[in-house]
C-alpha cells in the first residue's frame, strides 16, 4: 500500500510539471494580452508596456516558465495579474466552498443513486424499476443552469424555505446547511442518475453469478445475500464511478457555482480564464490535477478493501 | 471491514449532531424574507447591492474597471465632481480653482478634512496620489489620464498648482474621473490600498472575502453631513437571473445596469422600484478606416443608409435612446441638432449604391464581442447589410481575444462602446477616433487631421464654450463622413428595494450611496 502511494506521489510530481507546461504555452499562445484587459480601452501603448513590465510579461517565455516553475516549487505560486493577491491564497479562499459543494452533492448523489439502482435491480422490470430508470435518464438529460433555477424559484422565491444562493455560513450552522441544499441537489442530481444506471446494471450481473445461486441454495438469508454477496462484489464499478464523479465536482462546478452565487474554484478558473490571469489559471489547474490523482488514489486504496484479491504491490 | 463502517457512521453522526446544536444558537433572522440571509443588527441600516462580478481592487491607481470603482467611488473622492443635473463640474474636496496662464491651475483645498486613518487631507497628499498615477514605475492602467500633466506642486497646506505640458482643456473632468481620486499617503507607504483602501469618502473599509463581497462601513467622522446608512455590502453575484431572484426575497436591495432581457421580470416585482435616465454610454458600428474599401465614402454611406438603427433600438425595452449623434446629450459637446445629422436610414438608396459599385462582391467580415448587446447587434445589422445587397460574415470572439484583435485592426467593420466616466466629448474622440492612438485605444484606425484639429483644438483650449464649439463641430463631422454609425445611446438604470430611498445614478453609472437611506 505504501508503495502504492509513494509511486503515485511521484507520478504527481511528472504529471504536474507537464500539466504547468501545457497550460503555461498555451495560456502564452492564446490571444489576449492581460496587461490591455488590465489597461482597458483606453490604455496607450505606453500603459499597456509599463504594465507589462510591471507583471514581468516582457520577458521571454523560457525565462517566465522557468520563473514560475521554479518559485512554485519553493510553494511560491505567484500573485494574480488582475488582483495582485496571491494565488495561493485566492485559492484557498475559494476551496473550502467547492470541497462543501461536492462533498454535499457527493451524499445527495451517493444515497439517491444507490437506492435508486438498488431498487431497480431488484425489482427489474417493474413499474418501479421503469420509474427509477427514468429518473436516472431524466437526471442525465437535465442541465443544472435550468434545474437550479427552477429550484430557486420554487424553494427560495416562492416558499421562501431556501436563501437563493450565497455560501457564506458555516456549513455545521442552520443557516450553513440550508445554503448547500438545493446547489447539493442541483449539482448532485446527474451524479445520481449515472451512479444509478451504473448500481442496476453491476448488480444484475452480480445477482445472475453462480456463488449468488450457491448462497441462495445454502439457504442464505436474502437480506444477506443482497447485502453481503451482492451489493459488496458489484461495488468495484459504482465506486469507480463515485470518484471520478468526485473527482470532477472537485476541479468546481462553474455552472452551479454562478447560478448559486458560490464564490468557488470553478468561476475562479473560468474568470481567470477570461482575464488572461495566467498565474491563477495555472495554480487552479494545478490544484485540480491533484485531486483528481489524490482522488483514483483512494478509490484504487477502497478497492484494495472492497475485494482482497487486488493487489497494487 | 465492518469496523470501517462503523468509523464511518459514528463521523456522520458526530457531524450531524454537530450540526444540529450549532444550528440552534444561530440567531434566526426569519422575520419577513424568510430565507437564510444574514439578520442585519437591531435598527443599523444597510444596504446590499449585487454586481456579476467582483471588484479588481480598491485602489483608484492600479484599477480600471467599473466595479472596482462602484466601491471606491464611496471611499474615495475626487478634487471636482460632476453635478449629474446640470452636468458642470464642481468642486468636492477642492474649494476653488483659477488659471493664472492657460498652462497653469491653482486649485484652493477645502479645509478641515481628514483622510479616513486619520491622515490630514492637504496639498502633499494631491501631489502624492497626481504623482503616483503618473509615475510610469507605478504601472498605473490609467497613467494617460494625467499625461498632460508636466508638475504638481504643493504650494502650501491648501494650494495646490498644477502646471500642464499644453494648455489643456478637460483637466477638470480628467480630475473628477475616479481613477484621479486623492488616495491617503500614509496609508499608501504602509498597505496594499488594493487590498485595504483609505480614502475621505463617506464609507470606510471593513472586509473583503475575495469573489464573494465586500463591506463598508459608515465613515462617522465624516467632514460633509452625516452619512444615513450602517453598512454596505458589495455581493458578488454572477448570474443575473439569481440576483433578480435575490432582489425579490430580499437578499440583495440594490441592482444597476440591468439587462434588456430582464427588464419586464424586473418591473414586475411589487417590491422593487426600477429606475432609467439618459447616460453617457455609447454604442456603435465602426469600419476598420485603414481598409481601403472603407475610405470610400460611397460605402461608407451605403452602410449607414442600410442600417436601421430605429429598429434596433426598439428591441432594448426601452433601454435605449436613438440619435444619430457621436457624443450623446449627457456628454459636454453635445448639441441638440446633431440628433438628426447622420445619414438616414434609406435601404432603396443603400441598394442602388451597392449594386452600381459592386459592393456586394466581397464578403465584410464583421467582428462582435460576445457579450453585452453586442450579438444581437451583430445579428440585426447582417440581416440588414444582407438585405441591402452586402455580403455579411459575423466573427464573433471572446472580450480579450476581441480586444487584441480590434486593436491590430485585425476586421472589417466592428461594434464599439464607450461609456464616458468624465462625460467630457474629448475624451470620447481623443482616445477612440485621433491619430495619435491608432493601433491602441483608436480601434477604428481613424486618422483624419481634419478631425485630428478639431479633437486638439477641444483640448488645447481651456475656454470650455470654444472646447464646446470645437466638439460639436468634431461631432457633425464624423456625421457628416459616416465614420462611425451610432447604434444607441445607453440608459443608466438600477433596480432597488422600495425600502431603500435616495439613490440617484449618475449618467455616467456611477452612484454614491452616501445620502441613501432605508426605511
Amino acid at each position: 500500500m505504501l508503495a502504492l502511494i509513494i509511486r503515485r506521489i511521484m507520478q504527481l510530481a511528472f504529471l504536474l510539471f507537464g500539466i504547468s507546461f501545457l497550460v503555461f504555452s498555451s495560456m502564452y499562445i492564446a490571444p489576449g494580452n492581460p496587461a490591455a484587459i488590465i489597461g482597458g480601452p483606453t490604455a496607450t501603448a505606453e500603459d499597456i508596456a509599463a504594465i507589462e513590465a510591471n507583471l514581468g510579461l516582457d520577458d521571454p517565455f523560457l525565462t517566465q516558465y522557468v520563473r514560475y516553475v521554479s518559485n512554485a516549487v519553493q510553494g511560491d505560486f505567484g500573485y494574480s495579474y488582475q488582483t495582485s493577491q496571491p494565488v495561493a491564497d485566492a485559492i484557498a479562499v475559494r476551496f473550502p466552498n467547492t470541497l462543501k459543494l461536492a462533498i454535499a452533492s457527493m451524499i445527495v448523489a451517493v444515497v439517491i443513486g444507490i437506492i435508486t439502482g438498488l431498487v431497480s435491480a431488484l425489482k427489474q422490470n417493474s413499474l418501479l424499476d421503469v420509474s427509477a430508470t427514468t429518473f436516472a435518464l431524466a437526471g442525465i438529460s437535465i442541465p443544472n443552469f435550468w434545474l437550479g433555477a427552477l429550484l430557486i424559484l420554487v424553494f427560495s422565491v416562492n416558499l421562501q424555505w431556501l436563501p437563493v444562493g450565497g455560501m457564506t455560513n458555516p456549513f455545521y450552522t442552520l443557516a450553513g446547511i440550508k445554503e448547500l441544499i438545493l446547489p447539493a441537489i442541483t449539482l448532485g442530481t446527474g451524479s445520481a442518475a449515472m451512479i444509478a444506471r451504473m448500481t442496476r446494471s453491476s448488480m444484475l450481473e452480480v445477482i445472475r453469478a453462480d456463488y449468488v445461486r450457491t448462497a441462495r441454495a445454502k439457504g442464505v438469508r436474502e437480506k444477506n445475500v443482497i447485502w453481503i454477496h451482492t451489493l459488496k462484489n458489484a461495488m468495484i464499478p459504482i465506486i469507480t464511478v463515485i470518484g471520478l464523479n468526485f473527482g470532477f465536482l472537485l476541479g468546481g462546478t462553474i455552472i452551479t457555482e454562478k447560478v448559486f452565487a458560490i464564490n468557488g474554484v470553478g468561476r475562479l478558473m473560468i474568470d481567470a480564464i477570461a482575464a488572461r490571469d495566467f498565474p491563477m489559471v495555472q495554480g487552479s489547474v494545478l490544484l485540480v490535477a491533484t485531486l483528481f490523482v489524490v482522488v483514483n488514489l483512494l478509490v484504487d486504496i477502497i478497492y484494495t478493501y472492497i475485494d482482497p484479491r487486488i493487489k497494487f504491490d | 471491514m465492518k469496523k470501517h463502517w462503523l468509523l464511518l457512521l459514528t463521523l456522520i453522526g458526530v457531524l450531524i449532531l454537530g450540526a444540529c446544536s450549532g444550528g440552534s444558537t444561530i440567531p434566526e433572522g426569519e422575520e419577513g424574507s424568510g430565507s437564510g440571509s444574514e439578520p442585519a443588527s437591531e435598527g443599523a441600516k444597510e444596504v446590499i447591492y449585487a454586481s456579476t462580478s467582483d471588484a479588481v481592487g480598491l485602489s483608484p491607481t492600479m484599477t480600471n474597471d467599473s466595479v472596482s470603482s462602484n466601491v471606491m467611488t464611496q471611499i474615495y473622492e475626487n478634487l471636482f465632481e460632476r453635478n449629474p443635473e446640470t452636468m458642470e463640474l464642481e468642486p468636492k474636496l477642492a474649494e476653488s480653482y483659477e488659471n493664472t496662464d492657460d498652462l497653469t491651475w491653482v486649485i484652493k483645498l477645502k479645509e478641515g478634512i481628514t483622510f479616513q486613518d486619520g491622515t490630514p487631507f492637504n496639498a502633499e497628499a494631491v501631489k502624492y496620489s497626481f504623482d503616483k498615477l503618473r509615475d510610469p514605475a507605478t504601472g498605473a492602467p490609467r497613467a494617460s489620464l494625467l499625461e498632460p500633466i508636466d508638475t504638481v506642486t504643493a504650494v502650501d497646506e491648501t494650494t495646490v498648482e498644477i502646471k500642464t505640458k499644453y494648455p489643456y482643456g478637460p483637466l477638470l473632468a480628467a480630475l473628477s474621473h475616479s481613477n484621479a481620486a486623492i488616495i491617503s499617503p500614509t496609508a499608501d507607504e504602509k498597505q496594499d490600498l488594493m487590498q485595504n483602501p483609505v480614502g475621505t469618502g463617506p464609507f470606510k473599509f471593513v472586509s473583503w472575502a475575495t469573489g464573494d463581497q465586500i463591506v463598508l462601513e459608515k465613515n462617522a467622522d465624516y467632514w460633509d453631513g452625516e452619512v444615513a446608512l450602517d453598512k454596505v455590502t458589495f455581493r458578488v453575484v454572477p448570474e443575473t437571473s439569481t440576483a433578480i431572484s435575490m432582489l425579490q426575497t430580499g437578499e440583495v436591495n440594490f441592482l444597476d445596469a440591468l439587462p434588456p432581457e430582464q427588464i419586464s421580470r424586473i418591473e414586475g416585482l411589487k417590491n422593487v422600484e426600477v429606475a432609467k435616465q439618459e447616460g453617457t454610454p455609447v454604442y456603435y458600428l465602426t469600419f476598420n478606416h485603414s481598409k481601403e474599401r472603407n475610405q470610400d465614402p460611397a460605402f461608407r454611406k451605403a452602410v449607414a443608409q442600410a442600417v436601421d438603427r430605429d429598429a434596433f433600438v426598439e428591441k432594448l425595452n426601452g433601454l435605449g435612446v436613438r440619435s444619430d449623434s457621436v457624443l450623446g446629450p449627457k456628454v459636454f459637446g453635445y448639441n441638440e441638432s446633431a440628433d438628426n445629422a447622420g445619414t438616414a436610414y434609406d435601404p432603396e438608396a443603400a441598394k442602388k449604391l451597392v449594386e452600381e459599385n459592386g459592393f456586394g462582391d466581397e464578403p465584410i467580415k464583421l467582428l462582435a464581442a460576445n457579450r453585452d448587446n453586442f450579438v444581437l447587434m451583430a445579428e440585426i445589422v447582417q440581416a440588414q447589410l444582407t438585405d441591402a445587397g452586402f455580403k455579411v460574415e459575423i466573427e464573433m470572439m471572446e472580450w480579450a481575444t476581441f480586444l487584441d484583435t480590434a486593436r491590430a485592426g485585425e476586421y472589417d467593420m466592428t461594434f464599439l462602446s464607450w461609456s464616458n466616466v468624465t462625460s467630457d466629448g474629448s475624451e470620447m474622440f481623443y482616445p477612440n477616433f485621433h491619430s495619435d492612438n491608432v493601433g491602441n485605444s483608436n480601434r477604428a484606425q481613424y486618422s483624419d487631421p481634419e478631425f485630428d484639429k478639431l479633437v486638439e483644438a477641444s483640448r488645447t483650449t481651456i475656454d470650455q464654450d470654444e472646447r464646446e464649439q470645437y466638439l460639436n463641430e468634431a461631432n457633425m463631422y464624423m456625421l457628416e463622413n459616416d465614420v462611425a454609425i451610432v447604434m444607441y445611446h445607453g440608459l443608466v438604470t438600477s433596480a432597488t428595494d422600495k425600502s431603500v430611498k435616495g439613490l440617484k445614478v449618475d449618467p455616467n453609472g456611477q452612484w454614491s450611496l452616501k445620502d441613501v437611506t432605508r426605511e
